[in-house]
């Protein structure tokens, strides 16, 4: 055994060790749906739904922790924090279907679309809703609250994980709160749990009963967006609720750096943030055109046709994926509005996806810099900033390209997903509308997912879902670097 | 040091980049400050602190650095009076508990001590090191 294999196989235990400590944590948020027995006891033959894939995922994560796990050398790298990103991810998710074949008798191919759709917070569905038992659809919830914080941050904030931030910047998370990484995943933690607990009152207040209103809180601050009602929010109608639901959306697309200040009162930081700013000029233009252009002329009365104008772009940019109507009579500006909106996506470091606001912000004040430089004298030193947080930054030219490679890569990959939906049959709105859902983690739709759509049609979106909620290059360089490795790791000459 | 600290360290060369490595290892807050922003590549992967890049001898970048709740500050730069001056301003402005400076020159450790800062002089130490071996050895001995 060469030295190099000998590096690369102690490498693995350390990733071995980790990943199992990641699904140590998911097999037991599958098992958290068991809770809800105590107040549905009726539904108690349905636990080994639940039970079985729990506790196997559990014991296989403690197991994999506790042997693997070096005693030195603890601390990862991004590439290995990649490597354990992917390989846990996809194996929790295809560890959570078990419950919708076991319970629901969903097809493999549907199991996997609505786990896929439940850990990456999209909450695009293919299970009936009026038919589910309670237990199937809280499990839907639990499933985007845990991947709404990250599994990732869960994992290094619940037991001693890995040391240095690989772990949390593979899942996407490389601002941090507080100067040490596991201090800053427990803030983002308490927030995020703080959070959901106003939810639920305030939900619970505005007039959902306590079921929905869990379901709803959950859903709502991991801009996850399944619901228990076919007609999703819309089947409330109520003021109070909209409202309430606007503020989690926004809370949970919210940078979690940024909600930490403001929580610590320091309310300037709100208004001097370049994503703050985006956000506002977003979702108050889409308002006013869709309400102008679209809801004015089709809901009668004027609350109802504002309502609608607010919430929907809300629901698209904070890429949550609730809805109060069908957008089967909108016409070709709105639902292009809510393309855009959807591809956008919400803040980064919040558990929103897209391309996220902060990139665009980037490339905007890039592209206006550009400009000024070329009226200004061509001695003239200067340096774009933007205020992210509370800190300015200084945009550097590795950014930038980073950043424009980004969105270069994002908008490749729509275009070839859109030409595979659209290859099935679908028109070109239809295409487009489901592929920005799906891959920025949304949940809108207009129709194309439901249970009987074609098999490669699933996997096309659940592909989507996958690169959208690891922003593409995590899946990329860990899958890379797993396929390089194996090779030379196991290997016997 | 038991409980986690909130630590600054200031410089991040040699010395400076290990130490911050080290101590977020350990499990406490660890900003680091640095002008170049180049010189954060040294840290190594267990660091998962801030960095901030900046002059230290600034109010502003040591403000940034979170100085004010910082229960220990540690000057590690290469320049002496770099040093000292982040030093004396930790403990007097900000008053922080601990502040330990790094000296080459060790005729200037007293003057440290008069403003309540410890030193550390790596000259000092080599000197008392070698003398050490020196006088251990029989072919020096008297």
């Amino acid at each position: 055994m060469g030295r190099y294999q000998a590096f690369l196989r102690q490498r693995y235990r350390a990733v071995g060790g980790y990943t199992g400590l990641v699904c140590l944590i998911a097999g037991i948020g599958i098992l958290s749906p068991l809770l809800a027995l105590i107040f549905y006891s009726e539904e108690w033959v349905l636990a080994g739904g639940f039970l079985v894939p729990g506790l196997l995922l559990s014991a296989f994560g403690w197991a994999a922790w506790r042997w693997l796990t070096p005693k030195t050398g603890r601390s990862l790298t991004l590439q290995e924090g990649s490597v354990i990103v992917v390989l846990s991810w996809l194996l929790v998710i295809l560890v959570g279907t078990v419950p919708f074949i076991w319970i629901s008798g969903l097809t493999f191919t549907q199991a996997v679309f609505e786990s896929t759709s439940g850990w990456t917070t999209t909450g695009l569905s293919v299970v009936d809703v009026t038919q589910a038992p309670r237990l199937i659809l809280l499990f839907r919830s639990i499933t985007e609250l845990y991947g709404g914080a990250g599994l990732a941050i869960i994992t290094l904030s619940a037991i001693a994980g890995p040391s240095g931030s690989g772990l949390s910047s593979a899942e996407g998370r490389s601002e941090q709160l507080a100067p040490h990484v596991r201090r800053s995943a427990k803030l983002v933690l308490s927030i995020y749990s703080g959070y959901v607990a106003i939810g639920i009152l305030a939900l619970r207040i505005a007039g959902m009963d306590w079921f929905d209103a869990v379901n709803h809180a959950f859903a709502a601050l991991s801009t996850g967006g399944f619901s228990t009602r076919p007609d999703s929010i819309g089947y409330w109608d109520s003021v109070p609720v909209e409202v309430v639901t606007w503020v989690l959306m926004l809370l949970g697309s919210f940078n979690f750096v940024l909600s930490y200040l403001i929580l610590r009162g320091k309310w300037s930081s709100l208004w001097r943030d370049g994503q703050v700013r985006l956000q506002i000029v977003l979702i108050g233009g889409s308002a006013i055109v869709l309400w102008l252009g679209i809801t004015g002329a089709i809901y009668g009365s004027v609350g109802k046709a504002f309502r609608v104008a607010v919430f929907e772009p809300i629901s698209a940019l904070t890429t949550t994926g609730f809805s109060t109507v069908g957008y089967g009579d909108w016409s070709g500006l709105g639902w292009l509005i809510l393309i855009l909106l959807m591809l956008v996506g919400g803040g980064a470091g919040s558990t929103a996806g897209g391309i996220k606001q902060m990139r665009i912000y980037i490339l905007y004040r890039s592209l206006l810099w550009e400009i000024q430089r070329m009226l200004m004298p061509d001695r003239l030193v200067s340096e774009p900033r933007i205020w992210q947080t509370n800190n300015r930054r200084f945009i550097s030219d590795e950014q930038v390209r980073q950043t424009a490679l980004f969105v270069f890569l994002y908008l490749a990959t729509y275009g070839v997903i859109s030409l595979i939906m659209a290859g099935h049959g679908y028109s070109l709105d239809e295409s487009l509308f489901e592929t920005a859902s799906a891959m920025s983690t949304v949940g809108l739709s207009v129709g194309v997912t439901a249970p009987d759509a074609p098999t490669t049609l699933l996997w096309t979106e659940i592909v989507a879902m996958f690169l959208g909620r690891l922003e593409f290059l995590t899946v990329l360089v860990g899958l890379i670097r797993l396929v390089r490795d194996i090779r030379p790791a196991i290997s016997h000459d | 040091m038991a409980k986690t600290q909130e630590i600054v360290v200031v410089g991040c060369g040699r010395l400076g980049s290990l130490l911050a490595s080290y101590l977020s290892n350990e499990g406490h807050n660890v900003v680091i400050v640095d002008a170049r922003e180049a010189a954060f590549d040294q840290l190594s992967a267990e660091f998962s602190g801030f960095t901030v890049v900046g002059d230290a001898t600034e109010m502003a970048i040591l403000e940034q650095s979170r100085i004010n709740r910082a229960d220990c500050l540690l000057a590690v730069t290469d320049q002496d009076n770099i040093n000292l001056m982040v030093a004396q301003v930790a403990r007097t402005m900000f008053e922080v508990s601990t502040v330990i400076a790094r000296v080459y020159d060790p005729t200037r450790e007293a003057i440290y001590k008069e403003f309540g800062i410890d030193t550390i002089s790596p000259t000092q130490l080599s000197a008392d090191a070698l003398l050490n071996i020196l006088h251990q050895s029989p072919l020096v001995m008297p």
